[in-house]
């Protein structure tokens, strides 16, 4: 697979169970691909260069910089964001739900990755061995503006004792 | 910040790869990206064309023959950190993977990118210098190795041409009873270190240290290896003999810049030292393998 000048290439990915079909400039990034030609913009970019995490998403299930990978990379990889994380009817999964209870956002902002990254972690951990220095290591790699890191760790410890581990297995 | 444009090709094989290298001016390799996409994006390296080598087939492998391990240059970080064979084999590799970045990064960012990018705060680096790895190399004209010992010439700066890819870097067996160690600052968790330390310690039968590697991350553009096998050969590393390892680490130069100063990483490089060594006699002593 080869574009030069102003090619565009063809991306078939699947976005929280749905196939999407579109053509992109190699130089735009997956972060591009998910807010401005599929519209799901609940994937959040600040720094644009792989510094602060907040564009985090799942490519075959383990966490990714979007902002870091190209669109025509993701060619027939699954992809979960935010979107994909309530059931259908809108109604919070555990872990979002913990997040609601614990005040695990204020902005909302760093909010989309840390879900995604909490949810890996709670994932590959059992919920009993999850200790909050594992929980501040999971998260270092996602910058919170806000500053509203206890909280957030509080709602991860709360998810995993509410089983979000065991649901996220499944 | 956006990408400006780029060819961008995307191979199967090895050979179509450095084709492509060698035809193409301006053409760089992207394996995980994790480096070269910044770069893009702040718009401090414009290439022609970008040759992206996740597609490639055979480069992901970890191959053993006896205690001698092949790394492929495509492997992630994230997997060198969870490989427990690697760990047992070569507990240097874990030991420092640990401080790559953040699990999001690792699960991209690659071994033989690593090596080929030669950030000066870089880990593994260090790593393949105190492990005396060879890299295999290759490019259109043909094939070579080289020792990491002589690879990392300065910071960014290596011994690859512009034509050549990294294709696996091969770690020896270790001697029995060797332990590693690596430890480093950094202003964050898991943020660029602004100095660290990876050593290796071979006990011989009666506990005393046969040998041992040290080599100091940030000091200077390259890994910086410091010859400390006579000074603590025959010791059990009390403070006398960790005393003249940090006489024998000379004078040191590393460089100012916005987080820290040289004077700070002249400071801290001591401290490292001795704690790199320290848990590596202390997990040659378990036992455990380097």
């Amino acid at each position: 697979m080869s574009a030069v000048g102003d090619d565009r290439l063809p991306v078939r990915v699947t976005v929280n169970g749905r196939a999407y079909e579109r053509t992109v400039e190699p130089r735009r990034t997956l972060a591009d691909l998910l807010r401005e030609d599929l519209d799901l913009t609940g994937t959040h970019l600040a720094c644009e260069h792989g510094f602060c995490g907040n564009c985090n998403v799942l490519l075959d299930g383990r966490t990714i910089r979007s902002c870091l990978l190209l669109a025509v990379q993701a060619d027939g990889r699954e992809v979960t964001t935010v979107e994909g994380l309530a059931a259908p009817d809108g109604t919070l999964g555990t872990l979002q739900q913990a997040f609601h209870d614990h005040h695990g956002l204020q902005c909302g902002f760093c909010t989309p990755a840390m879900l995604l990254t909490a949810l890996e972690l709670l994932r590959e951990q059992g919920d009993e061995e999850l200790t909050d220095d594992a929980i501040r290591e999971a998260i270092s790699g996602v910058t919170c503006r806000c500053t509203g890191y206890q909280q957030i760790v509080d709602a991860i410890r709360a998810a995993a004792a509410a089983g979000a581990g065991k649901e996220a297995r499944a | 910040m956006k990408a400006p444009r780029f060819a961008y090709h995307a191979p199967a094989t090895l050979e179509e790869a450095l084709e492509v290298l060698a035809a193409e001016d301006g053409a760089r390799p992207l394996a995980g990206g994790q480096s070269l996409v910044p770069l893009l994006k702040l718009r401090l390296t414009r290439p022609a064309a970008l040759v992206d080598l996740n597609g490639v087939r055979g480069l992901d492998g970890i191959d053993r023959d006896g205690g001698d391990v092949r790394v492929g240059a495509l492997v992630r970080q994230q997997t060198l950190l969870e490989d427990d064979e690697l760990a047992r084999s070569h507990g240097l590799v874990r030991e420092a993977v640990r401080y790559v970045g953040y699990r999001a990064t690792r699960h991209r960012g690659t071994i033989g990118g690593s090596l080929a990018y030669a950030a000066p705060w870089a880990e593994l680096p260090a790593v393949s210098v105190a492990l005396d790895a060879t890299i295999e190399v290759r490019s259109a004209r043909g094939e070579r190795t080289v020792r990491a010992r002589e690879f990392f010439h300065d910071a960014y700066t290596t011994a690859l041409a512009p034509d050549e890819l990294i294709t696996a870097v091969r770690f020896g067996a270790q001697p029995a009873r060797t332990g590693a160690g690596f430890h480093e600052v950094s202003a964050r968790f898991r943020d660029y270190a602004q100095a660290g330390a990876a050593a290796l310690v071979t006990l011989d039968d009666d506990g005393r240290c046969r040998d041992a590697e040290l080599v100091l991350v940030r000091m200077a553009g390259a890994p910086h290896r410091v010859e400390i096998g006579d000074v603590v050969r025959g010791s059990r590393l009390d403070d006398a003999t960790l005393d003249r390892v940090v006489d024998a680490l000379g004078p040191l130069d590393p460089p100012d810049d916005v987080q820290v100063s040289g004077a700070y990483r002249r400071r801290v490089a001591p401290v490292l030292a001795r704690r790199a060594l320290a848990s590596a006699f202390a997990r040659a002593g378990q036992g455990k393998a380097a």
